[in-house]
C-alpha cells in the first residue's frame, strides 16, 4: 500500500488524466461485453431466424444500419481504448519524469558518505532499469488489474441473475486461484530481489571496465576482464532463469485451475440442463462467457509476477528517493549574502573517516587575501583538510569558520559559491573546453573564459586543439595530457571568481615554466582572494604568507618560508632536496 | 572521429535493412534444435487445444440429458486431460524458450563486451561513457523479449494465418476474396505507421542514451558539481533531457498504439463486408457458409493482430539492436595482424624509425621521429606539457597505430606481433592511476595474477606503501571503493606503481607516476626504484628534476620533436632548453 501511495503522490498533475483513463478502461470492458450482441442481432434477424429471408428482402436498410453500427461501435471502442492507452502512457511518463527529477536532485546532493557505499553502477541501475520497471507497472499492472476486476465482477453479477447455483459452481475455483497466487507471490519475491542485485553488479562491472579501459589495456588484462564480466553475465542469466522458472513452477496450477472452469461449465451445465434447471439458451450464455472468468484468473498470475518485480525495483528507487544527505543546510543556518571576505579559520579541528582519525587539533587562520601553502607526506591529511572548507565532510571535532561563521551554520550554496576549487583528481565533462571552464559560472562571457584560460596558462594549447574553445573533450578529459587537464581545472576554479581559492596539487603535472606563469597569474588576479594551496614544490610554497606542514594529521610546522628553513624540519629537508 | 557529448544525438550510420534481422537470427541459429523442438511442442499443444471444443460440442449434443450423465462425466474428464496435457506442454516450451532466450542475451552481451575490450582508446575518448554502458546493459536487455517469444510466435502466427486462409478458400472462395480485400488497406495503414514508428523509436533510444550519459557524468562528477554549486544548473539540464525523452516517447508510443485499433477496425469492417456481400449479392449462399466465413474472418485477423503487435515490439527492439550491432561493427583499429607472431621475450632495445603520428587527421603530433634506446637504459622524457611525451610512450605500447614509420623492439616491428604478447611484457603506469573497487590486494594482483603474497608485499615495500597498508583495519584485504575513494591521490599512485612493478616488465613506462607524491616519499621511493630499474629499459615522464636527473639519458621533447638528448651533465653544459628548465626549478 505504501508503494501505491508513493505512486499516487508522484502522479500529482496527471491524476485527473489517470482517473479518466481508468474510467475509459471500464467503459471499454463493458463495450467488449456488449459488442457480440450486435453481431448476434444480425445473425438472428437476417440469417437464422424464421423470417430471415423476409427480413432480408424488406429490411436491407436495417442490415446496412446494423453493419454500420457494428463498425461504428468498434471504431468508438478503439478510439476510447486508444485514448485511454495514451492517457496511461502520459500518466506513467509523468510519474517517471517527476521521480527522475527527484532522484537526480538527490544524486546531486548526496555527500561523500553516500558515494562511499553506492557505486556508480548501482545508482545507474536504479535510474535506468528500475525506473523502466516502474513505468511498465503503472502503464500495465494497474490497468490490467482493473480490467480483470471489472470483467470478473460484471460477469459474476450477470451469472447470478441467470442462476445462482450454476454461478456458485463457476465461482468454486476462485479461492484456489487466490491461494496459489499467494504462494507464488511469497516464493517469487526474493528471486526478483536477487535478479536486480545481479543486474546492478553487472552494471558496476561494465562501468568500471569502461572507466578503467586504459589500465586494462596497459596490463593486457582483457582476458581477465572478460572472465570477470562473464561471471556477472552468467549470474544475471541464471537469476533471470530462476525467476522465470519459479513462475513456470506455479504456472500449471494456475492455468489448469483457470481453464478447468470450462470443464465445470460443461459438467454442471450439462447436469443442470439434464435436470431441467437450466435451459439450453441459459447454458449457452454461461458457456459463451467462460473466458471472461478464466482470463482474469490466468492474468492474475502475470499481475502478481510483474508486481513482485515492480516491488523489487520500486524499493530501490524509494530508498534513493528518500535518502537524505547528512550534509545539508541547517534550518537555523546564518544568512551570509554577498561576496565572502575570504577569512578561513580552523579551531581545534579533528576529523576522521569512520574510526580512522585523519586530522587532530588543527588550528590556523588564513586572513583575506593571504596565501597559505600546505605541505606534507603522502597520506598526511592535506586533502582531507581542505575538503572541510567547502564542507564536503563535517568535522568530528572543533570548528571550521569562514568569515567567522561556522561552516555547518552556513548555507551550502553561499559557502560553496564563494569557493573555487581545483581538485587533485581532475574531472572534466564531455563538453566543449569553454563549457568546462565556465562550468561554475555559466554566464561567463567568452572573453572572460579566455582571460581565465590565459591565467591558467591554458590558452596556448587550447588554441592548438582542432576547434579551439569549442573542442569537445572526452569524459574525464581523456585525450588531454595530465598537465592540460590540470590547467583547465584551474581555469574552471578561477572562472567563478572565488573569495577562497583552493588548489589541491593542481600544478603537479605541469612543467616548471608553465608553473611559473601560473604563479605570476595567481599573484595578479583581478579579484580579492584567499588562496589555500597544497603543493610539493618549494617554488610554489616560498611565495606563501604562511606554510603549514602536516605530519600524521597534525600541524608539525607553521610559518613563512624563511622561518621554516631555519627550523631544520621537514620543510628544510624538502628544500634541500629540491635545491 | 567526431567527439560526442551528452546532448548530441548519435546519428545512425547504417539504414535499416534485413541484415540486422538476419544477424540477430545467427544468434538464434546456435539454438536451432531447441527452437525447433519447442516449435514442435507448440504445435502439439495447439492441436490438443483444438480437441477441446470438439469434446464440448459432443457433450452438448449428446450428453445433456439424464441418461447422458455418465458419458458427460467421461467427457469432462477427457476435457480436463486435454487441458492438463496442453498446459504441461506449454510449460515445457516456455522453459526451453526461456533458456534459449536468456542464453542468446548472454551471448550477445558476451560478444559485445569482448569487442569492447578490443576497441581502441579513441572509442572511449570520443563519447560519454554512459552511452557505452547503456548499450551493454540496458539495450541488450531490451531485445531479450523479441529473441525469445518473438521468434516462436512469429512462426506460429504465420502458420496459423496460412491454415485459416486455406480453410477460407476451401469454404467459399468469393467471400475469402472479400476478406483479402482488407489486406491492402491494412497493409497501407501499417506501412504508414511503421515508417514513422521506426524513426520515432530511434529517437527514443537516442534520447534515452543522452539522458543516461548525462546521468552517468553527473554521478561520477557529483563532488565537482557540489563545490561549484552547479546543482540547479545540472537539474535544469537533466530536466531538459528528461522532457525531450518524454516527448519522443509519447510520440513513438502514439504510433505503436495505433497498430492494434487499426487491426480491430479493419477486422470488423471485413466481417461486415462478408455479411453484406453474402446476404445481398449472393442469394443462393447457405447460412452455414456465411456463419463460418464470419467466424473465419475473425480468426484470420487474430494472427494478423498478433503479428502486428509482434512488429511493434520488433521495431522497438530493432532500434536498440541497431545500436548494439553498430557497436559490434565499430572497427578495431589497433589489432593483431593476420598471422602475427608472439613477441619473443623482450631484451629491451627500442628504436623509433621515422615515426609520424597524428590523433586526428590534420594535427600532426610527431613528425619523422628517430631515436634508439639500448636495452637496460633509463630514458627520461621532459618538456612542456602537450608536446607529445605521453604520445611517444603510448606508441611504444602500441596503444595507437602509427601514421608513418616504425617502432621496433629488439628488431621486431611491434605492429607485427600480437598485442597481448607485447603488452604483457611491458609495465605501463599511466597518468590516471585507476583503482578498481575491491580489496587493495585485488588491485595489486592486477599486475600479476599469480603473484604470491610475499611478492606483493615486497613490491609495496619497494614503493614504500607497505607500512601504510599495514595500518589499515584489514591490511591488504581492506576494501577500497570505486576509483579508490578513501585513499589519497599519492597513495593511489603508489599502489598503481606497486601493481606495475609486480608485473615484472622488461620495459617500464612511468608516465607522471610520482607527480602526487611528496618530495620526501619520492626520495625514498627513488632508491627502491633505482635498484628495480636495473636491467630494464625504462621510459620516465616527470617534471620533477630530482626524478629524472639520474636517468641514463634525458630527451627534451618540444613541439619540434626531440630537440636535446644526453645525460644530465651534458645537457646542462649545453645550456639549452633543458638547462632553462633545470634552473627554473632551482629554488
Amino acid at each position: 500500500m505504501f508503494l501505491l501511495r508513493w505512486l499516487w503522490k508522484n502522479m500529482k498533475g496527471d491524476r485527473a488524466i489517470y482517473c479518466v483513463a481508468l474510467c475509459m478502461t471500464v467503459i471499454c470492458q463493458a463495450m467488449h461485453l456488449i459488442a457480440p450482441h450486435i453481431t448476434q442481432e444480425i445473425i438472428d434477424t437476417f440469417l437464422v431466424g424464421e423470417e430471415a429471408a423476409e427480413n432480408l428482402r424488406t429490411g436491407t436498410d436495417r442490415l446496412v444500419f446494423l453493419l454500420c453500427a457494428m463498425i461504428g461501435f468498434t471504431l468508438l471502442r478503439c478510439v476510447i481504448q486508444y485514448s485511454s492507452n495514451m492517457c496511461y502512457e502520459r500518466a506513467s511518463q509523468g510519474i517517471i519524469y517527476r521521480v527522475r527529477k527527484v532522484l537526480f536532485d538527490n544524486i546531486e546532493s548526496q555527500d561523500a558518505q553516500f558515494y562511499d557505499s553506492h557505486r556508480t553502477g548501482d545508482v545507474m541501475t536504479v535510474v535506468t532499469g528500475d525506473l523502466e520497471m516502474v513505468r511498465h507497472s503503472i502503464a500495465w499492472i494497474i490497468k490490467t488489474t482493473l480490467e480483470c476486476i471489472v470483467l470478473y465482477s460484471a460477469t459474476m453479477v450477470f451469472f447470478f441473475t441467470i442462476d445462482w447455483l450454476m454461478a456458485l459452481c463457476m465461482m468454486v475455483m476462485t479461492p484456489f486461484i487466490l491461494l496459489i497466487t499467494k504462494g507464488f507471490r511469497r516464493t517469487v519475491g526474493p528471486f526478483y530481489v536477487t535478479l536486480r542485485e545481479k543486474l546492478s553488479e553487472m552494471n558496476t562491472r561494465a562501468e568500471e571496465n569502461i572507466s578503467g579501459n586504459r589500465v586494462v589495456k596497459a596490463f593486457a588484462r582483457e582476458d581477465t576482464e572478460e572472465e570477470r564480466f562473464d561471471v556477472c553475465n552468467k549470474a544475471y542469466n541464471e537469476a533471470n532463469k530462476k525467476a522465470a522458472f519459479t513462475w513456470l513452477k506455479f504456472f500449471p496450477g494456475l492455468e489448469i485451475t483457470a481453464q478447468s472452469l470450462s470443464v465445470i461449465c460443461v459438467l454442471f451445465g450439462g447436469i443442470f440442463v439434464a435436470w431441467g434447471r437450466l435451459s439450453f439458451g441459459e447454458y449457452a450464455a454461461f458457456a459463451g462467457l467462460v473466458w471472461t472468468l478464466s482470463n482474469p484468473m490466468r492474468t492474475l498470475g502475470n499481475i502478481v509476477n510483474d508486481y513482485q518485480r515492480f516491488t523489487a525495483s520500486a524499493n530501490k528507487i524509494i530508498e534513493l528517493y528518500y535518502s537524505k544527505p547528512f550534509i545539508t543546510d541547517r534550518e537555523d543556518a546564518d544568512d551570509v549574502p554577498g561576496r565572502l571576505e575570504g577569512r578561513v579559520e580552523f579551531k581545534d579541528v579533528s576529523f576522521g573517516y569512520g574510526r580512522t582519525q585523519v586530522l587532530h587539533d588543527i588550528n590556523f587562520t588564513a586572513e583575506p587575501g593571504e596565501t597559505v601553502a600546505i605541505m606534507g607526506a603522502t597520506g598526511s591529511g592535506k586533502t582531507s583538510l581542505i575538503n572541510l572548507i567547502p564542507r564536503l565532510y563535517d568535522t568530528t571535532g572543533g570548528q571550521v569558520l569562514v568569515d567567522g561563521h561556522d561552516v555547518r551554520k552556513m548555507k551550502l550554496k553561499q559557502l560553496r559559491g564563494g569557493i573555487g576549487i581545483a581538485t587533485q583528481d581532475v574531472l572534466l565533462y564531455s563538453d566543449t573546453i569553454e563549457g568546462n571552464i565556465s562550468f561554475g559560472n555559466i554566464d561567463l562571457p567568452e572573453d572572460e573564459v579566455e582571460k581565465y584560460a590565459k591565467a591558467a596558462d591554458a590558452h596556448n594549447f587550447i588554441m592548438h586543439t582542432p576547434d579551439g574553445y569549442d573542442t569537445i573533450i572526452g569524459e574525464r578529459g581523456v585525450g588531454l595530457s595530465g598537465g592540460q587537464k590540470q590547467r583547465i581545472s584551474l581555469a574552471r576554479a578561477l572562472a567563478v571568481k572565488p573569495s577562497i581559492l583552493i588548489l589541491d596539487d593542481t600544478t603537479s603535472a605541469v612543467d616548471l615554466e608553465t608553473e611559473r606563469n601560473i604563479q605570476d597569474a595567481l599573484d595578479n588576479l583581478d579579484f580579492p582572494c584567499t588562496k589555500i594551496i597544497i603543493a610539493q614544490r618549494i617554488t610554489t610554497t616560498r611565495r606563501a604568507d604562511k606554510i603549514i606542514v602536516l605530519r600524521d594529521g597534525t600541524i608539525a610546522e607553521m610559518g613563512t618560508h624563511e622561518e621554516l628553513i631555519r627550523q631544520n624540519g621537514y620543510y628544510r629537508e624538502v628544500y634541500d632536496l629540491q635545491k | 572521429m567526431a567527439r560526442n557529448k551528452f546532448d548530441i544525438d548519435e546519428d545512425l550510420e547504417t539504414p535499416f535493412n534485413i541484415r540486422h534481422l538476419k544477424r540477430a537470427l545467427t544468434y538464434a541459429a546456435k539454438y536451432k534444435s531447441r527452437i525447433f523442438l519447442s516449435l514442435f511442442i507448440s504445435v502439439i499443444a495447439s492441436v490438443t487445444g483444438l480437441v477441446s471444443p470438439l469434446i464440448v460440442q459432443y457433450a452438448v449434443d449428446h450428453c445433456f440429458n439424464r441418461e447422458g450423465i455418465p458419458m458427460l462425466i467421461i467427457c469432462a474428464a477427457g476435457l480436463l486431460a486435454c487441458i492438463v496435457i496442453s498446459v504441461f506442454l506449454s510449460r515445457t516450451r516456455s522453459k526451453m524458450m526461456t533458456r534459449v532466450g536468456q542464453d542468446i542475451i548472454y551471448d550477445i552481451r558476451r560478444d559485445l563486451f569482448h569487442h569492447m575490450q578490443e576497441l581502441p582508446f579513441e572509442y572511449y575518448d570520443s563519447r560519454p561513457h554512459g552511452k557505452i554502458l547503456v548499450r551493454v546493459i540496458n539495450y541488450v536487455n531490451s531485445v531479450s523479449d523479441i529473441m525469445t517469444n518473438g521468434i516462436i510466435n512469429f512462426i506460429l502466427e504465420t502458420v496459423n494465418l496460412l491454415i485459416i486462409m486455406i480453410f477460407m478458400f476451401f469454404v467459399c472462395w468469393q467471400l475469402a476474396l472479400v476478406v483479402l480485400c482488407g489486406l491492402p488497406v491494412y497493409g497501407a495503414i501499417i506501412m504508414f505507421i511503421k515508417n514513422r514508428q521506426r524513426k520515432a523509436w530511434q529517437k527514443v533510444s537516442n534520447k534515452s542514451s543522452n539522458l543516461n550519459a548525462y546521468l552517468h557524468e553527473s554521478i561520477v562528477g557529483v563532488q565537482i558539481s557540489q563545490v561549484f554549486t552547479r546543482e540547479e544548473v545540472n537539474a535544469g539540464i537533466n530536466d531538459k533531457l528528461a522532457k525531450s525523452y518524454r516527448g519522443v516517447w509519447m510520440k513513438a508510443v502514439g504510433y505503436s498504439n495505433l497498430v492494434w485499433p487499426a487491426t480491430d477496425v479493419v477486422s470488423i469492417t471485413t466481417r461486415a463486408a462478408i455479411y453484406f456481400v453474402g446476404l445481398v449479392f449472393m442469394p443462393g449462399i447457405s447460412l452455414g457458409t456465411i456463419l463460418a466465413m464470419g467466424d473465419y474472418s475473425g480468426r484470420f485477423w487474430q494472427p494478423l493482430m498478433q503479428l502486428s503487435n509482434l512488429m511493434n515490439t520488433f521495431i522497438n527492439a530493432v532500434s536498440y539492436l541497431e545500436r548494439i550491432f553498430e557497436m559490434l561493427d565499430e572497427p578495431v583499429t589497433v589489432k593483431d595482424k593476420i598471422g602475427a607472431k608472439d613477441m619473443p621475450p623482450i631484451k629491451g632495445d627500442v628504436h623509433f624509425r621515422d615515426v609520424t603520428f597524428s590523433y586526428e587527421t590534420g594535427s600532426t603530433v610527431l613528425e619523422h621521429l628517430n631515436f634508439d634506446v639500448k636495452a637496460g637504459q633509463s630514458i627520461a622524457l621532459v618538456g612542456p606539457t602537450g608536446a607529445g611525451k605521453t604520445t611517444i610512450v603510448n606508441l611504444i605500447s602500441r596503444f595507437y597505430d602509427l601514421t608513418g614509420g616504425k617502432v621496433l623492439i629488439d628488431d621486431n616491428d611491434i605492429s607485427e606481433v600480437t598485442l597481448h604478447s607485447l603488452r604483457s611484457q611491458m609495465g605501463i603506469m599511466l597518468q590516471d592511476s585507476f583503482i578498481f573497487s575491491g580489496t587493495i590486494m585485488d588491485n595489486l594482483l592486477y599486475g600479476r595474477l599469480d603473484a604470491t603474497e610475499e611478492e606483493v608485499k615486497e613490491a609495496c615495500r619497494v614503493v614504500g606503501i607497505h607500512d601504510y597498508i599495514c595500518t589499515l583495519k584489514d591490511g591488504y584485504y581492506t576494501r577500497v571503493s570505486e576509483r579508490g575513494a578513501g585513499l589519497s591521490q599519492g597513495q593511489k599512485q603508489l599502489i598503481a606503481l606497486a601493481r606495475t612493478i609486480l608485473s615484472d616488465p622488461k620495459i617500464l613506462v612511468l608516465d607522471e607516476a610520482t607527480s602526487s607524491i611528496d618530495a620526501k616519499t619520492e626520495r625514498k621511493l627513488q632508491n627502491g626504484l633505482n635498484h628495480l630499474l636495473k636491467g630494464r629499459t625504462s621510459f620516465i615522464i616527470a617534471h620533477r628534476l630530482s626524478t629524472i636527473r639520474n636517468c641514463d639519458r634525458i630527451m627534451y621533447v618540444s613541439d619540434k620533436g626531440i630537440t636535446e638528448s644526453g645525460t644530465h651533465d651534458e645537457l646542462i653544459a649545453k645550456r639549452g632548453d633543458y638547462y632553462k628548465l633545470y634552473t627554473a626549478q632551482a629554488v
